[in-house]
């Protein structure tokens, strides 16, 4: 006996190993019997609870349920090595050794066997009288009589059983309780294999209905309609995903792409295909309440269609419901039969509507996200995670899984090299560092705002040449030189941009991005504001029917931009390649940007989100615009591009992508469309709002009209007491900063509680190592004592274990803190002591005929139960 | 479309709905796949569930297998049999697990469990090396790869028995969001 322990006890494998049993042999007795079990430590009942709280995780119960059986199949070698040996030496008990053997080296029968088991058992309601126990028992009269052996062995695979049908069947009483809806999702999330999530479901819904069959006599016919409306509801619900999953536009192209070039490229990709989602929604209801009953009323286009029109948005179009200007002022009404359309409320209302909506995917999206990707404290930015979570499973193409390991080895390597010769700067290395950055910062922002100097001077000076231009066509091509020059500098900035990189040398590639990504998006949104600017001061006063020019002059942009898109795609692309491959190898094929592309994304939403109100069915050109450019960046990115060599982390960047979107972009477009609503007078000659102060005075005198009647109160009353009332806002405000502040101290406290936690588990660790050291001290001052104090010892630690894991389950429990640390206080006293009574108990072998008592009694405690 | 479909009895198909985050559709389509590997193999009758296992060597030429360096053990870790050899069940079992809908924690239990070659329940040394050589060729040298190793084990293991626990292992995932969008398969 002793002789064993000493080898099993020898490497650190083995300890585990041993750990495991002894904690699965003992988890029963202190659970059910703790009066049985022989318990020197006072806080078991504690402890118990600490189990049981862990019984109410699926995930870890079942772990421990279905790992063993792989567990045993590794360790089964391992032990008849080990027992085999001395055994032979010792005694002749034949018909033992081939139980023993059967049950170690037939082991998947073994396993099989067992799977059978559980399967009968809970066919028959989780009954445990079935052909099972039997079977275990006629085991366990062979464990009774050769108990010192296989104490440890094999004996924990039948307690184990037990324990694993206990926590099945305490799981499936979980699921009983739950509501339908909460035990699919539960059954689905549980970490097993689908025969038993079958079984456990099926068991589960006997119950279910064994349990409502009472609930429903009482109530009759009136739950089978519940029932039937329940499953008619589910099904109704399939169908529905399933049309949604039909609609997604692209799955095949993504599936190809995300295969090819990684997760990445595809996260670009996939908010272009988010773009598109917006730019549909939004012109289907601008189409349907805005454009379709303009149709009904519609004015007589003498205009001549050249085919320039389609770059200038002007001429021909002008007269036509892609702009403000052609929509009326007055009710539409075809004949008496139908009810009027007030042309002005239908306006301001679809528009609000959209706007409102789209605030609140974008609002939500980001909440998501950031709780997603933003909401740790610390982030591994080591090799940890490179190692393990880095791999994209999605990578489905050869050439690109070689790729990408080819990448993975050389980032290693930098890494390790970057690790063994980190320089430290000198504070004179550091000013320059300092000065650099100041420098390029002042350039890059003069650069922008020079830019935004030369289209303001442009816009100002091409509108007298407008006004002065003799012919239509001739101003027309006049209005072309201003988006031109907008989309060339949109073009090229962001490559002079990038070239500062060589001169700025960042220490990290995270600092680099970010640094690039607030230049381009202060130049591209100060230039749409310039323009703004330049629209509100000089064509909202003096122009005729100034809506509608801005909406020609965002037309002639969203189009130019477009057009330079492409261009870039093939200059910076496929020349770019044309150039690398064949002149000059050493730049080899490019990458593909996906911070610029992106970042052309947003700028060019931020121009179709500010167009719609000045010419409603811009939303057609963005959705024509982005479905054409992703089947150009798609054949651009398969022909000339390669996956960006750096770790992009796809989904921090999303984040900060969709919240450009949001802040600036979004919010800005709020502001425009809000002066225009309420600040700017409308021009007098034509669109809905003719005639009125400003375009929100349709609202107010709506508001008058329906004052009187009486089913529309509360329209009336809204209108008065909250929109038109600033206390209502000023609360409002208020509370938002209130539970900001009450969120933001939350999280506060949290961060601290976290850092406790963390520091608690590490003490956790300690500890162990600390008895485990112990432990082997004791191993070699004596062999035979050690066999009972080791299970005590053993005890102390896993009962560290469990309570570092437990506070690590339940980060948020408070009470756990003190309790773990008292807990593993109290184990570590109790083993320094267990040490000195060591010296004085020398009967150990009483001790150890008293534990196989107590484990004799729990078995028969076990078969009664 | 179910009154078409005799593959599986409307019951087998509900329990798969249960079990796994696919809709009817998607799992006459995963079944379609399946046969598609062996079609002398598998029968188009499933309402008796026959006992039809397809061999690794098919499971691993999927193309969406076939050039994962993880293959073997995504197929070891999800066959009942621990070799490879997947019945539909196992084969459902997989891609729901590496399907979009699949949560975090089931995840990266999964992925532990690929990982975790030799089967102790720890991702430990000798593991992260042949993690390491499959994801990068065998291109780094020894001493290299233990460094690594080292560095792994340094950072994520917190109770320092050096080794990563199922906890340590979850507890990185946490930290990376991007796992979730790269553990997965389209199928």
């Amino acid at each position: 006996m002793s002789y064993h322990y000493n080898e099993g006890f020898e490497t650190d494998d083995d300890e585990y190993h041993h750990l495991d049993t002894l904690e699965i042999d003992r988890s029963r007795p202190s659970q059910k019997f703790s009066v049985l079990s022989e318990n020197p430590y006072g806080s078991d009942e504690n402890y118990s609870n600490v189990r049981q709280r862990r019984m109410d995780y699926p995930e870890v119960i079942s772990m421990a349920s279905v790992q063993p059986a792989s567990a045993r199949i590794q360790h089964a070698p391992e032990h008849t090595a080990l027992y085999r040996e001395p055994y032979n030496g010792g005694f002749s008990n034949l018909g033992f050794e081939n139980e023993n053997e059967r049950d170690f080296v037939d082991k998947p029968s073994f396993i099989s066997h067992s799977q059978d088991r559980y399967s009968d058992s809970f066919s028959a309601g989780g009954d445990g009288n079935s052909k099972g126990s039997i079977r275990s028992l006629s085991q366990k009269q062979m464990y009774h009589s050769t108990l010192p052996f296989n104490l440890i062995s094999t004996e924990h695979d039948i307690v184990m059983e037990r324990v694993n049908k206990e926590e099945k069947y305490a799981l499936i009483k979980k699921l009983t309780a739950m509501s339908n809806r909460e035990r699919n999702k539960a059954i689905k999330k549980l970490p097993l294999v689908l025969r038993e999530k079958q079984e456990i479901r099926n068991t589960v819904q006997l119950m279910v209905k064994k349990e409502s069959k009472t609930w429903a006599t009482q109530t009759g016919c009136c739950a089978d309609c519940l029932k039937n409306t329940t499953v008619s509801f589910r099904r109704f619900k399939e169908t529905l995903s399933e049309i949604k999953q039909a609609l997604q536009l692209w799955q095949k192209t993504l599936k190809v792409i995300g295969g090819k070039f990684g997760t990445s490229i595809l996260s670009y990709f996939i908010f272009l295909r988010w773009l598109l989602a917006f730019n549909i929604f939004s012109f289907i209801i601008n189409f349907s309440f805005i454009t379709i009953p303009q149709f009904v009323d519609l004015r007589p286009n003498n205009l001549s269609f050249t085919g320039l029109e389609l770059l200038t948005g002007s001429g021909y179009f002008q007269e036509t419901v892609l702009y403000y200007g052609f929509y009326t002022n007055s009710t539409i009404r075809k004949d008496d039969n139908f009810a009027p359309y007030n042309m002005q409320l239908a306006y301001i209302f679809i528009i609000g509507l959209y706007l409102v909506i789209c605030f609140l995917i974008l609002l939500y999206s980001i909440a998501k996200s950031f709780r997603d990707n933003f909401i740790n404290p610390v982030m591994y930015s080591g090799s940890a995670t490179k190692l393990l979570c880095s791999w994209d499973f999605n990578i489905t193409h050869e050439k690109a899984v070689k790729l990408a390991q080819q990448h993975m080895s050389t980032h290693i390597k930098e890494d390790l090299s970057e690790k063994q010769e980190k320089l430290v700067l000198t504070s004179c290395q550091q000013t320059v560092h300092f000065l650099i950055h100041l420098t390029v910062w002042i350039v890059t922002t003069g650069m922008a705002v020079g830019c935004c100097a030369a289209v303001y001077y442009l816009s100002e000076s091409r509108k007298e040449l407008l006004v002065n231009a003799t012919s239509d066509i001739e101003s027309q091509r006049e209005s072309l030189l201003q988006p031109a020059v907008i989309s060339l500098i949109n073009l090229i900035m962001p490559f002079v941009f990038s070239l500062f990189e060589l001169i700025e040398k960042f220490n990290s590639p995270k600092h680099q991005i970010y640094t690039i990504i607030f230049r381009n998006v202060i130049l591209k949104l100060s230039i749409i504001g310039v323009l703004c600017q330049y629209w509100f001061q000089t064509i909202a006063s003096g122009t005729k029917c100034w809506e509608s020019f801005i909406g020609q002059d965002i037309y002639r942009l969203v189009v130019f931009d477009f057009i330079f898109c492409l261009l870039g795609s093939f200059v910076g692309e496929f020349l770019r390649r044309i150039i690398g491959t064949r002149c000059c190898k050493t730049l080899g094929k490019p990458e593909f940007d996906i911070a610029r592309n992106v970042l052309d994304l947003i700028y060019a939403q931020t121009l179709a989100w500010i167009g719609i109100y000045f010419s409603p069915l811009l939303p057609l050109i963005q959705i024509i615009k982005l479905f054409i450019l992703f089947y150009v960046k798609k054949e651009s990115l398969r022909m000339n591009c390669l996956p960006p060599r750096k770790a992009w982390r796809a989904s921090q960047m999303t984040t900060v992508f969709i919240f450009l979107l949001f802040f600036p972009s979004f919010i800005g477009v709020l502001v425009v469309i809000g002066v225009t609503v309420w600040r700017r007078t409308p021009s007098e000659e034509c669109g809905p709002f003719q005639g009125l102060n400003v375009p929100f005075d349709a609202i107010s005198n709506w508001i008058a009209t329906i004052t009187g009647e009486a089913n529309l109160s509360w329209v009336v009353w809204i209108y008065d007491n909250l929109i038109k009332s600033e206390l209502f806002f000023f609360l409002l405000t208020l509370l938002a900063l209130i539970i900001t502040y009450l969120y933001w101290q939350i999280i506060q406290g949290r961060k601290i509680m976290i850092k406790l936690l963390q520091e608690q588990i590490v003490n956790g660790g300690k500890d162990k190592m600390f008895l485990l050291q112990k432990l082997r001290k004791l191993q070699e001052m004596d062999g035979f004592n050690m066999s009972h104090s080791s299970v005590k010892q053993y005890k102390a630690s896993d009962k560290m274990q469990e309570n570092a894991q437990y506070s690590r389950d339940t980060d948020h429990h408070q009470g756990a803190q003190s309790g773990a640390l008292a807990l593993a206080m109290q184990a570590r006293q109790q083993a320094s002591a267990e040490e000195h009574e060591q010296h004085l108990e020398m009967n150990s072998h009483s001790a150890l005929a008293l534990a196989l008592k107590a484990r004799h009694q729990a078995e028969v405690e076990l078969d009664d139960y | 479309m179910g009154n078409k479909q005799t593959i599986f009895t409307a019951k087998q198909l509900d329990t798969y709905q249960d079990c796994t985050f696919f809709t009817r559709k998607e799992i006459l389509r995963l079944f379609y796949r399946y046969r598609d590997l062996a079609p002398q193999l598998v029968p188009l009758d499933y309402t008796s569930k026959p006992d039809v296992k397809i061999p690794y060597e098919l499971i691993g030429s999927m193309p969406e297998l076939k050039d994962n360096p993880f293959r073997q053990r995504i197929a070891e870790v999800f066959s009942a049999d621990g070799e490879g050899n997947m019945t539909l069940d196992d084969f459902l079992d997989m891609f729901s697990v590496m399907s979009e809908m699949a949560p975090k924690d089931l995840k990266a239990y999964y992925a532990f469990k690929i990982y975790d070659f030799n089967n102790d329940n720890y991702i430990c040394k000798s593991d992260l090396e042949k993690i390491l050589n499959k994801l990068t060729r065998h291109e780094l040298t020894p001493e290299e790869v233990c460094l690594v190793c080292e560095k792994v084990i340094d950072e994520a293991d917190l109770d320092n028995d050096g080794k990563l626990s199922l906890d340590d292992f979850q507890h990185m995932i946490i930290r990376a969001p991007d796992f979730l969008s790269t553990f997965h398969i389209r199928i």
